[in-house]
């Protein structure tokens, strides 16, 4: 059996730096941040200063009749009305990637689409429905509570809002969440199951989303908003967190072909792992993401001297760095390699289940366009990431094969690999 | 009954983004108990909620307007709409008593009754 190519057709983007692919591309290029201060609790004094804030959308209050987004978009209400604040964004983010791929309503809502989304769904939301149900003593609770807070909230809402027939289906593996949801629709076409998969991430960006994760000191405390979060910088002090939503098309080339669609990419493989060691921490000596890696590359037929450039996961905390740089280290400098390696959370901040699909899309734009996004924000590098290319600024010269990296609570490492698209 | 200052600060969580005459009337009917407020309130929730919206405002709509048939309110629609006037005026519906809410005027009814049982209990 003939297993099919796999390539990216559409994208589309609500993030930190930029709200469509022309702004993202500049962003990506340029390294303009995405990071700015946020008063996550007004009135308060709180020690994160800072956020990967999503501009033009005002999703503040609870009530999606208050939101405010771009013009341009309209949706239908009931639609809206089981939305998290990161539904919202989601929903910009498909009707983007819907028109750059060119897929007709019907090609989408055919027994032959599928979605795969992932989200932490909305800490936000959570807390009022619980409240709500503590105060009125179980008496009361808005009928959309559970839609529109619970992880799978994009599954429900967009599976129903676009007529998705093939399949719907969530991840909840953390910050690998998406990453692993392209690895899996790359699957499910190449065994000949779907045609295409429309894979979509999001997060709310607000004190109930990101917060929690002060709690394990993972959160960079700066107030500058260039220096909170610099992937394998010896300063280093946590990850700056974000939000926002990309979808991401990915398709069988021969149909893509057939239709005439514009082809970003091609996925030649992928790989995961698991670490086995901790709930949160990264294996110290980065074996699962190697692992990964090294899975992944074989799965594409690709040695580590073919590769242009790595998007690490590197979130900017002080083990999770060290770990892929000892996990890229071993991969590549041992075989001679030396591929240009950045992460693009420098300028957006972590967007945690989001990430792997927003920098899998952004690695898209830059096969297209013929670019490596620098390492921004780098000043020192870290002893312990020593031996890693890392170019401070941006690169003219266009990627072949790129290497995608995830990592998620519980040790879970997906690494995908893409091609410069060649017909 | 709430009181306006309860009206206030509910109004001003809950129905946020809705059009000003709901607003308007919720606080007035917390001032005045005036049950012409209470209508507009309680079809103007309904209509925020209802999918396809009808040309002309419910409350303009005769009261044997049909809820399911005439305006296409889905079982979302209905819980949505129950939901909100509920956490408005410190009232329950009663689950039994829903289905037996057939148009403009039951519900209408209903919620006048409802609100005076409950201001009196």
């Amino acid at each position: 059996m003939r297993i099919p190519r796999i390539v990216i057709t559409g994208v589309g983007f609500v993030t930190s730096i930029g709200n469509d692919r022309a702004g993202v591309t500049t962003s990506l290029r340029d390294l303009n941040t995405g990071i700015e201060r946020f008063d996550m609790l007004p009135g308060t004094d709180l020690p994160v200063k800072v956020a990967g804030t999503i501009k033009d959308f005002d999703t503040t209050a609870i009530q999606w009749a208050a939101w405010r987004w771009p013009k341009g978009y309209k949706f239908p209400q009931e639609t809206l009305r089981g939305m998290p604040p990161h539904g919202l964004y989601a929903l910009c983010a498909i009707e983007q990637a819907n028109a750059d791929s060119g897929l007709t309503s019907s090609e989408i809502a055919s027994e032959e689409t599928s979605l795969f989304c992932a989200s932490a769904g909305s800490p936000r939301l959570l807390r009022y429905y619980a409240n709500q149900l503590h105060d009125s003593k179980g008496e009361r609770v808005s009928p959309m509570s559970i839609v529109s807070s619970i992880a799978g909230t994009l599954n429900f809402n967009l599976g129903a809002y676009l007529g998705i027939k093939g399949a719907v289906a969530g991840f909840s593996s953390a910050c690998a969440s998406t990453t692993q949801a392209i690895g899996y629709a790359c699957d499910e076409i190449a065994l000949g199951r779907q045609r295409r998969v429309l894979v979509v991430g999001g997060e709310d960006v607000n004190f109930d989303s990101l917060m929690p994760f002060s709690g394990m000191r993972a959160l960079s405390r700066q107030s500058d908003p260039v220096l909170a979060s610099r992937p394998f910088d010896v300063g280093r002090d946590g990850f700056v967190g974000t939000g926002g939503a990309v979808a991401l098309w990915l398709e069988a080339a021969e149909t893509a072909q057939a239709r005439g669609a514009t082809i970003y990419a091609e996925l030649l493989g992928w790989g995961q792992s698991a670490d086995g060691t901790s709930v949160a921490q990264s294996d110290p000596d980065g074996r699962g993401l190697a692992l990964a890696m090294h899975r992944a590359l074989r799965a594409a037929k690709v040695a580590p001297q073919d590769v242009s450039y790595v998007n690490a996961h590197a979130t900017s905390t002080q083990a999770g760095d060290i770990s892929e740089a000892r996990a890229l280290r071993s991969i590549f400098a041992n075989s001679g390699a030396s591929p240009a390696i950045s992460s693009t959370k420098a300028l957006t901040g972590h967007g945690l289940s989001l990430s792997g699909v927003m920098e899998t899309a952004f690695c898209a734009v830059c096969l297209a366009e013929g670019f490596v996004p620098g390492a921004a924000n780098l000043r020192e590098v870290d002893p312990a990431c020593e031996g890693l290319n890392l170019p401070r600024t941006s690169l003219p010269s266009a990627p072949r094969i790129v290497v995608k990296n995830s990592s998620g609570f519980g040790g879970s490492n997906v690494s995908l690999v893409l091609a410069r698209w060649e017909s | 009954m709430i009181t306006p200052a309860v009206a206030k600060q509910r109004s001003a969580e809950s129905l946020n983004g809705f059009p000003p005459t709901v607003v308007s009337a919720y606080l007035a009917f917390a001032e005045r108990g005036d049950p012409v407020d209470l209508d507009i309130v309680v079809l103007g929730v309904l209509q925020f909620y209802i999918v396809k919206k009808p040309g002309t405002p419910l409350i303009a709509l005769p009261g044997s307007t049909r809820l399911v048939e005439d305006l296409g309110c889905d079982s979302l629609t209905m819980m949505d709409t129950v939901f909100m006037v509920e956490s408005l005026l410190d009232v329950k519906l009663d689950d039994a008593e829903l289905p037996k809410l057939k148009t403009l005027d039951d519900l209408r009814n209903y919620l006048r009754q409802l609100v005076v049982l409950t201001a009196v209990s």
